[in-house]
């Protein structure tokens, strides 16, 4: 029984540093309104970045493997997507992300569409006319 | 600080890119500026700049490290109109080019865009415009000093910070060696450079990579870049516009080269420059569209642009991007230390601290001020990602439209409407900006710009209507001539 002591408290003492060596997500985003954001994560190696459209993570794919700590992602469409995180080769996920993405409607985006439009023209008409208004 | 874990330009290439152009432009700036004699030689090469380099120089200052990174941001982020509405900046210069005429005609001897909001508008609104000016003179200063930093970051893996000291150093010496002429004239080399590079990367692009790969791998991985319908696109199409319309029609950048710019030349100089640069942002911004494609991950969205051409050409491809975006950012830096400095110096030195200064010490005074803008860039620029607005390049960016934004109308009113109310080109400042800047935090940044011009319009045009001010046109001239006379 004598070692099995000594060992335990070394794995005790040890348990801390293997949790801090594990990657995780730094304060990721919760929502997106233009299908973009920016992950990113602390870890010590190269990692295994996945991202899946479910909380089951069925149709997961792989979006990066390296030592990058950081990806931008774009271009979604409405949903609800998730990732999650491991060290390269390691076997279990050490953390997960889930971000919700609803954009502007587009009723919103057509009436700043509309306004700028206005605007621009009020502009050209103002210039053409180059001549002092009295 | 990038997130990026190798570096692809071997340093020791790096260091000796970064020095030769260094000592190109120091070498240039110097030749370039030694006959200049009085501050008016330093500020406005001599008045008398012909049409090429009057061209180029309109176009390379608004090929901004912003076009040649920026536009590859908002394409990865915006997608197709993104990329469109960044080109969309265009019509900036091209509206500027009837603006630069009028005013060569009102102030044939004027100095700052500062000098005639004074005079039409009355000091109120030339100070609450010398804020307006100086937020986005600084901030646009400091997002190119960002750029640099995490080019060479990027690329070569040198320190951010070491990176972009350079760069500010290097504009800043040969801005103060050699004044306007030296800009206007490295401006023309540079923007062969930049011209062949873009094109160079974008047709290497589309032959390694294909047009079918780029689209099928978008559809698959990031759809929304290539719908029509995209919500925040769409609401961006016309804030880049005005932001664009706003930087040019107020920033002393753009007034100190229809003062410096010939007879008659300033209509065709901003108009060509402002067609020859409608198609930069969309081959420099284009490449982004070919991430998925090349499977690669762009850790912070405003180094896509360089990440991009050096997977697609490796070597010689992190070279070109290099030297490209080293041309592009030190002819908008150097264009933006002279103006801003000509700025300070007439607005606020002279405007506010020594209105009596005789034209020696506001040529003394110019290099000075040049120096410590640098100073202060550099200050700021240090705290990229630690600050809230000075994230990425864009988010900077954009910060500064509702500002610039808020600024289009007074500048119109004030040269097209005789009747324009001064107190009303104030209000229409600082509540454009202040509405335009509560939309970037509550909306986004692609908004800014767009809500900061359309309050503007709204109170210009209302003052005006409700309480009209006439004002004699001639007292332009006539004031700026006694006031030069007195300094004289």
């Amino acid at each position: 029984m004598r070692p099995i002591l000594p060992a335990s408290l070394l794995l005790l003492l040890l348990l801390p540093l293997a949790a801090l060596a594990e990657p995780r997500f730094d304060d990721p985003p919760t929502d997106s309104r233009d299908g973009g954001f920016t992950l990113e994560w602390n870890a010590e190696g190269a990692v295994e970045l996945e991202r899946a459209s479910g909380p089951d993570f069925d149709d997961a794919r792989v979006i990066y493997r390296g030592g990058d700590t950081s990806s931008v992602i774009s271009g979604l469409p409405d949903g609800e997507y998730r990732f999650r995180l491991r060290a390269e080769g390691a076997d279990d996920w050490a953390d997960e992300a889930r971000v919700e993405v609803a954009h502007h409607s587009l009723a919103r985006a057509f009436g700043f569409f509309a306004l700028g439009g206005a605007v621009f023209l009020v502009l050209i008409v103002a210039i053409l006319r180059g001549r002092p208004r009295d | 600080m990038t997130g990026l874990d190798a570096p692809i330009l071997p340093t020791s290439i790096a260091w000796g890119l970064l020095i030769a152009f260094s000592i190109l432009w120091v070498l240039l700036g110097w030749w370039l500026g030694r006959r200049n004699r009085t501050a008016e030689d330093h500020m406005l090469a001599g008045r008398n700049v012909g049409l090429a380099l009057a061209t180029a120089t309109a176009m390379a200052t608004w090929v901004t490290a912003n076009t040649t990174m920026t536009a590859p941001q908002l394409a990865l982020q915006l997608g197709v109109w993104g990329m469109l509405g960044y080109s969309l900046g265009a019509l900036g210069l091209i509206l500027f080019a009837p603006l630069a005429r009028r005013i060569r005609e009102l102030m044939p001897g004027g100095f700052t865009s500062g000098d005639f909001i004074r005079l039409r508008f009355g000091t109120f609104t030339w100070r609450v415009f010398l804020v307006v000016s100086l937020i986005y003179a600084f901030g646009w200063l400091v997002s190119m000093a960002m750029a640099g930093g995490v080019l060479i970051n990027a690329l070569a893996g040198i320190d951010y910070r070491v990176g972009m000291s350079v760069i500010l150093t290097v504009c800043v010496i040969y801005t103060l060696l050699g004044g306007l002429r030296a800009v206007i004239g490295t401006d023309f080399i540079q923007t062969i450079i930049i011209i062949a590079g873009a094109a160079f990367i974008a047709w290497l692009t589309i032959d390694r990579v294909g047009f079918e790969a780029i689209h099928f791998n978008l559809m698959e991985e990031r759809p929304e870049l290539l719908s029509l319908l995209f919500p925040a696109a769409i609401m961006f199409l016309f804030n880049n516009l005005l932001f664009g319309v706003g930087e040019i029609f107020h920033s002393n950048v753009w007034w100190s080269r229809a003062f410096a710019f010939g007879r008659n030349v300033g209509f065709r100089a901003y108009l060509l420059g402002g067609l020859l640069w409608l198609p930069i942002p969309i081959v420099a911004g284009f490449v982004a569209l070919a991430t998925p494609a090349l499977g690669i991950n762009v850790p912070a969205a405003d180094m896509v642009g360089p990440l991009v051409a050096a997977e697609v050409l490796g070597l010689t491809g992190a070279i070109v991007v290099f030297i490209v975006v080293f041309a592009a950012l030190a002819s908008s830096l150097d264009s933006l230390l002279a103006a801003t400095s000509d700025l300070v110096t007439r607005d606020i030195y002279r405007g506010h601290i020594r209105p009596q200064a005789s034209e020696q010490s506001q040529f003394r005074a110019t290099k000075v001020i040049v120096v410590l803008l640098g100073l202060l860039t550099w200050l700021a620029a240090s705290y990229r990602g630690e600050l809230p607005i000075i994230g990425s390049l864009a988010e900077l960016l954009y910060f500064t439209g509702a500002f610039v934004a808020s600024a289009i109308w007074p500048i119109v009113a004030g040269l097209y409407w005789r009747r324009a109310n001064p107190h009303g080109a104030a209000w229409s400042m600082i509540l454009g900006s202040g509405i335009g800047l509560a939309s970037y935090f509550l909306i986004g940044f692609y908004v800014a710009a767009l809500v900061g011009a359309a309050v503007s319009l709204a109170v210009m045009v209302l003052s005006t209507w409700l309480a009209p001010r006439s004002f004699d046109w001639d007292r332009l001239s006539r004031d700026a001539s006694t006031e030069e006379v007195r300094t004289a």
